[in-house]
């Protein structure tokens, strides 16, 4: 059991002078499911917690430039929405498989980012699909890169009178393809031993324009695999491409060894997630047929 | 054959409704007025000396209304599972495992107990303890106990000349096959609820297995009559031997009766992870003769059992590990060693199988790297090897009724096509593998002989034709209740919904044993055919009576009365009234103790079962060879029953098992660091969920068993056992490299198959 | 700690409850209104004892504050039978042995009802998914699938006669 108050403000700004009014003492609850076991673990003891379901909802916004994903969307929400699947199906594939329904029903992807584990499942896609995180605080709006958000495992650069009120994500051509894999211990309800999301857009010539890798869990944060990147900006995607961007994505990664997996396994896991999600990419297959 | 009208007929479990309406009650929904909230005190260390422990100031604290220390108890401070007792209840000056216990508390609120427990003043002085089996097994090693051995029991069961057999023996095949520290991971956690009724008597609530033992235990730890003592059992969710012996309802009433208020304990999923008994971790030397056309001639196999600090099932599981290490075959010559060793590891106890998935596990793993030493097909070598009514096993049993064994060994492979595995589809994909696997299995119902085996069922008529029947079985949703009420409905001729179940009350019910060795439906199914038998005679004399018809050419059946199968306008009702005017009883309780009829030779292990189940699994697998994930992509599974009682139910225990021994082969295993365990959550102690069961596939068969009531026999635990080996075998089978340890986890594949494509490389193959 | 009164409708009821903000709605439906069917299993939302509804989705009650279910529609188990008749999905439950110990039966039951309130037609894979977040120690993942399966061919059959 914990104890804290509560408090569901019905503005932004109301919802902002709280979490100045209690410095580091304040904490968002939107959908509970890695705030409420961590103070039953004692893991964190905030004096008050501050609701944002009442806000105005911004649910899924659309520019033509891209996409807002307001702050308490739900992974559900993501998952059922055909907006998202149309355009950033590697970021559903992420939501799905996180916890199970009665969790993505309340967890909210907002949460998920600020929660900062190196193994967020919808980091992933987020990364490579450059998203960005738009903060509000009394001092004004931010706008920072996601790949710029994580400073350190379970740190992020959100102040702590700061809110995340939207999730921009832009919007990508046609020849845009992205995949998200995950491995785990178990079929379902497992935290990722190691993830990989992979968004590469493609010319007519087949020669890839934009790349973008995402690793978690085998890092602090989930991290970029920029070398590997390079390696495949400006080539096309054959067998040899991949392997040498598989192995810098794997050198990418420094991950540790824990309940779950060795370093070293988590290691190997990054290459044959990468040269798979790239294989995939490449065949223009879906997650289900590649076997993984 | 016998047409029977309730005996294999698909009907509702009793008290159905409750459980689907949200209404059964479990120990934590039991809410008593003036309820106090019970708690207990866990040490820092797994291996430690308390060097201080002071009560006074939390005893202070506003809303504590009790709390106790070991030298608070008035009786015996201790578990009494096994003899001789070595766990207390409450310790006071040693830690000797993560989860023991130093205090109890009862207090207003969930907080206040909470706040009580953090104000106890506890100091330790840190120990280094005993953390790995084999260093604790050799000589100069630490000690666990100051006053014995780290090597508690050394069990050698000796049957025919091992050394004759192996020198006939032309390939001698050794492996050591290592199982896991195992959680049951019941979705109750351990609890109950005690209060001191209006007459000084104690109530205890309890989610248990054996609520006649418990009543024993909290007489004797609270000091009381053994009569004044009242265990009830609720709902109980889940148990799987991890509630056999008494866990936390003694502390609950020592707390009721300290406080004279009623007082509810239940432990939370991280505690009951931590603290409970686990199933022991056994790692296996098997050393196999074969001759060249495949029997095997000798078998010695060495089993080494971590058990913990404390004895309870330590001893009785590595025995049943011997017992069975052979397997369903024939094994002319056999020495079977079992050591029960002392660790400051988590407490082993009962976990269904209870030892036997351990042994079934090496077994049936060794039996196909038998069946590749020497280019046999699996199936081949067990049913050149398989038990046969009339075989002597290496216990000195005689098998009475061994016809199972090879009919499903047949129907599984029937079943699962094996016979038709092409080469095509073993590599659906350059980095996948599919292969396949079988284990075959022998269990065995009931404690053995030599063991008090026994139990009473109580059945009264009343004068409307329906019937009470009084268990003191405790039906932990293995259908136990529901079987035991098809019984007594068959043998008396009633419909199965006139059959009222009193469930486990130490008040109401006699004492049925224990719900554990699968033994409820044989022992307690037995009990009941024998209180109902003088009823049923009562009956059917008085119908006699009534119709003037012989008795012999009667019949009751689904609350009916014919006489050479034509209706009679009697109803029960009318048998029942007139009976009692005539005071015939319409009421007896029926005793019925394991039997066995049977002298084993001299030299014979003393504790041999004689009753035995047989079963068969078959697996599919698909491993991925790249990241070493394995799916499981069908299952078949046949077990024998004897006689199928309840077709839901049954098909439910075997589907159960399998889930179970699923987890157990690939993803199950407590992480334990210098006596303290890693992962105590449902995130990091993994259990299967919806989407890693395939398709099974499920044929249970019935072979009647003898003494068994209508043939049937337990179907608890078996189901269980061929699972882990079947899938490890089909893995083996996949990936053509031998495997000797669960779980098989994916980095485990992984690296059995980067060691061995190293191996090759060196070897320049 | 300041009590908050709370106004939560549970299964068409309106409670007013005080209470601490940060009780968890599974604290309060267990312990402060004696609704005893949804149970705890684990507290942390790894078991899905503890599923209800709220507002019509699955949601684990033990990492929802009582506080966030303010306004909002929650049913538990203790509302799926009307007027004293079993709901068919716990018809069936009974009928297909969909439960043993029956600790997992309603967070299970509950998944399964929000399963058919968005997909009335579901194939085993939709159920298999929709009860992913209910963990079942005694092994009824295949028994549930047919007995929710069941409930469907039955309302096909209902409304094709």
């Amino acid at each position: 059991m914990f104890h804290a108050n509560y408090v569901a403000p019905s503005s932004l700004e109301e919802l902002l002078s709280v979490l100045h009014h209690y410095g580091g003492e304040a904490k968002i609850i939107a959908g509970g499911t890695d705030l409420i076991p961590q103070m039953r673990l004692g893991k964190l003891a905030p004096r008050i917690l501050v609701d944002p379901q009442r806000l105005p909802s911004h649910g899924i916004t659309e520019t033509s430039q891209s996409i807002g994903l307001g702050a308490c969307l739900t992974h559900t929400q993501v998952i059922n929405s055909t907006l998202m699947q149309r355009v950033y199906p590697a970021l559903v594939d992420a939501c799905h498989q996180i916890g199970g329904p009665p969790v993505r029903n309340r967890g909210t992807l907002m949460g998920n980012l600020a929660n900062a584990s190196p193994a967020a499942d919808s980091a992933l896609p987020l990364l490579v699909y450059d998203a960005q995180v738009v903060t509000a605080s009394l001092d004004g709006e931010q706008v920072i890169p996601l790949r710029e958000f994580y400073t350190g495992p379970g740190q992020t650069r959100l102040a702590v009178d700061e809110f995340i009120c939207e999730i921009r994500v832009p919007k990508f051509s046609d020849q845009t393809k992205a995949v998200f894999l995950k491995l785990g211990n178990r079929k379902a309800m497992a935290i990722a031993v190691a993830s990989i999301a992979v968004c590469l857009s493609l010319d007519e010539l087949g020669q890839i324009y934009q790349a973008r890798i995402a690793l978690g869990s085998v890092a602090p944060t989930p991290v970029r695999a920029y070398h590997a990147e390079a390696i495949l900006l400006s080539n096309g995607l054959n067998d040899e491409i991949i392997f040498a961007a598989a192995n810098a994505a794997q050198q990418a990664a420094s991950p540790i060894s824990d309940l779950r997996a060795s370093a070293g396994y988590r290691s190997k896991m990054v290459s044959v997630l990468t040269r798979r999600a790239l294989q995939m990419i490449s065949r223009g297959l879906s997650q289900d047929d590649a076997n993984v | 054959m016998t047409d029977f009208s309730v005996i294999g007929k698909p009907t509702l479990a009793k008290r159905s409704h409750e459980i689907v309406t949200g209404q059964a009650h479990f120990c934590p929904d039991i809410h008593l007025p003036g309820s106090l909230v019970g708690k207990l005190l866990y040490p820092k260390f797994p291996c430690a000396r308390i060097t201080r422990l002071d009560v006074r100031s939390a005893r202070k604290l506003p809303g504590v209304v009790t709390i106790l220390t070991a030298a608070d108890i008035p009786g015996e401070n201790s578990y009494l599972y096994t003899l001789p007792a070595d766990q207390p209840l409450l310790i006071s000056d040693m830690v000797r495992y993560q989860g023991d216990m130093l205090a109890a508390v009862a207090a207003e609120t969930e907080e206040t107990a909470q706040a009580a427990l953090e104000a106890i003043k506890v100091e330790y002085e840190p120990l280094a303890g005993v953390y790995d089996v084999i260093e604790a097994m050799q000589s100069g090693a630490r000690q666990v106990w100051p006053d014995r051995g780290n090597i508690f029991d050394h069990l050698i069961i000796n049957h025919g000349e091992i050394d004759a057999g192996f020198k006939q023996a032309d390939i001698i095949i050794e492996n050591t096959y290592y199982t896991p520290l195992v959680e049951h991971a019941f979705l109750e956690t351990e609890g109950a609820v005690a209060y001191l009724d209006e007459n000084g008597a104690m109530v205890v609530y309890s989610s248990c297995q054996a609520p006649h033992r418990d009543r024993i235990q909290i007489a004797r730890a609270l000091g009381m009559p053994e009569n004044k003592v009242r265990v009830i059992t609720p709902h109980i969710g889940g148990a799987f031997g991890g509630k056999d012996e008494a866990h936390v309802q003694i502390h609950a009433a020592l707390l009721a009766q300290a406080s004279g208020r009623p007082v509810r304990l239940i432990r939370s999923r991280e505690e009951s992870i931590l603290t409970h008994v686990k199933r022991h971790p056994v790692i296996i030397r098997y050393r196999s003769g074969l001759t060249r056309d495949g029997k095997l001639i000798a078998v010695h196999a060495e089993a080494i059992g971590d058990t913990g600090p404390y004895l309870n099932a330590g001893r009785d599981v590595m025995n049943f590990v011997a017992a069975t290490l052979t397997g369903p075959y024939f094994v002319p010559n056999a020495r079977l060693e079992a050591y029960t060793v002392f660790t400051n590891n988590p407490i082993c106890g009962a976990m269904r199988g209870y030892g036997i998935p351990q042994a079934s596990f090496a077994c049936e793993a060794q039996m196909d790297a038998l069946a590749r030493a020497i280019g046999m097909d699996p199936l081949e070598i067990r049913m050149l090897n398989g038990l046969e009514t009339g075989m002597q096993v290496p216990t000195g049993v005689t098998i009475r009724e061994g016809r199972g064994m090879k009919v499903c060994l047949q129907e599984a492979a029937h079943l699962s096509g094996w016979k038709e595995h092409t080469s095509e589809i073993h590599h659906p994909a350059p980095h996948l593998r599919r292969g396949w696997g079988m284990a075959s299995i022998w269990f065995s119902i009931g404690m053995g002989r030599n063991i008090p085996d026994h139990a009473t069922a109580t059945l009264e008529m009343t004068l409307d034709g329906s019937l009470i029947l009084q268990t003191g079985a405790a039906d932990m949703g293995q259908g136990a209740h529901t079987v035991l009420a098809q019984i007594a409905a068959e043998a008396i001729g009633v419909k199965f919904d006139s059959v009222k179940v009193i469930v486990p009350d130490t008040d109401l019910t006699f004492d049925a044993g224990p719900s554990v060795a699968s033994r409820q439906t044989f022992i307690s199914g037995n009990a009941v055919l024998k209180a109902a038998q003088p009823i049923h005679e009562a009956l059917l004399q008085t119908a006699s009576d009534l119709s003037g018809l012989p008795v012999e050419i009667l019949q009751l059946r689904e609350g009916m009365v014919l006489a050479e199968g034509e209706l009679l306008s009697l109803t029960m009702s009318e048998l029942a009234i007139k009976a009692m005017e005539q005071n015939r009883r319409l009421h007896a309780d029926g005793f019925y103790a394991m039997e066995y009829p049977e002298q084993l030779p001299p030299g014979s292990y003393p504790y041999a079962p004689s009753v035995f189940t047989f079963g068969t699994q078959v697996a599919q697998v698909l491993v991925d060879i790249e990241t070493g994930q394995v799916t499981l992509e069908k299952l078949v599974a046949v077990q024998d029953a004897g006689k199928v009682i309840n077709p839901g139910g049954a098909r439910g225990q075997v589907e159960g098992g399998v889930i179970m021994g699923l987890g157990y082969a690939l993803m199950e295993e407590l992480l334990v660091d210098q006596g303290t365990t890693q992962n105590s959550n449902f995130g990091t102690y993994l259990i299967p969920t919806a989407k890693d069961i395939p398709g099974l596939m499920v044929k249970i068969m019935e072979i009647p068993e003898p003494y068994a009531p209508f043939g049937a026999k337990g179907l608890g635990e078996p189901p269980l056992t061929p699972t882990a080996p079947a899938i490890l075998n089909a893995v083996v089978d996949a990936i053509g490299i031998p495997l000797f340890r669960i779980p098989l986890t994916p980095e485990r594949i992984l690296t059995a198959i980067e060691t061995h494509a190293l191996m090759n490389l060196q070897n320049g193959s | 700690m300041s009590e908050f009164e709370l106004h939560l409708t549970i299964n068409g009821v309106l409670h007013v409850i005080q209470a601490e903000p940060c009780l968890t709605l599974l604290d309060i439906l267990r312990d402060k209104l004696n609704l005893t069917g949804t149970k705890e299993g684990c507290g942390v939302g790894d078991c899905g004892a503890c599923v209800v509804l709220i507002n019509g989705q699955a949601v684990n009650a033990c990492l929802v504050l009582a506080a966030q279910a303010e306004g909002k529609q929650v049913i538990t188990v203790e509302g799926l039978a009307q007027d004293g008749n079993l709901h068919p999905l716990q018809q069936a439950f009974a009928e297909k042995w969909a439960f043993q110990c029956g600790f997992c039966t309603p967070g299970m039951l509950m998944s399964c009802y929000a399963l058919l309130l968005n997909n009335p037609d579901p194939t085993p894979e939709d159920i298999r998914d929709a009860i992913t977040g209910n963990l079942c120690r005694c092994g009824t993942y295949q028994s549930v699938v047919e007995a929710v399966l069941s409930t469907v061919k039955v309302s096909r059959k209902a409304s094709h006669d």
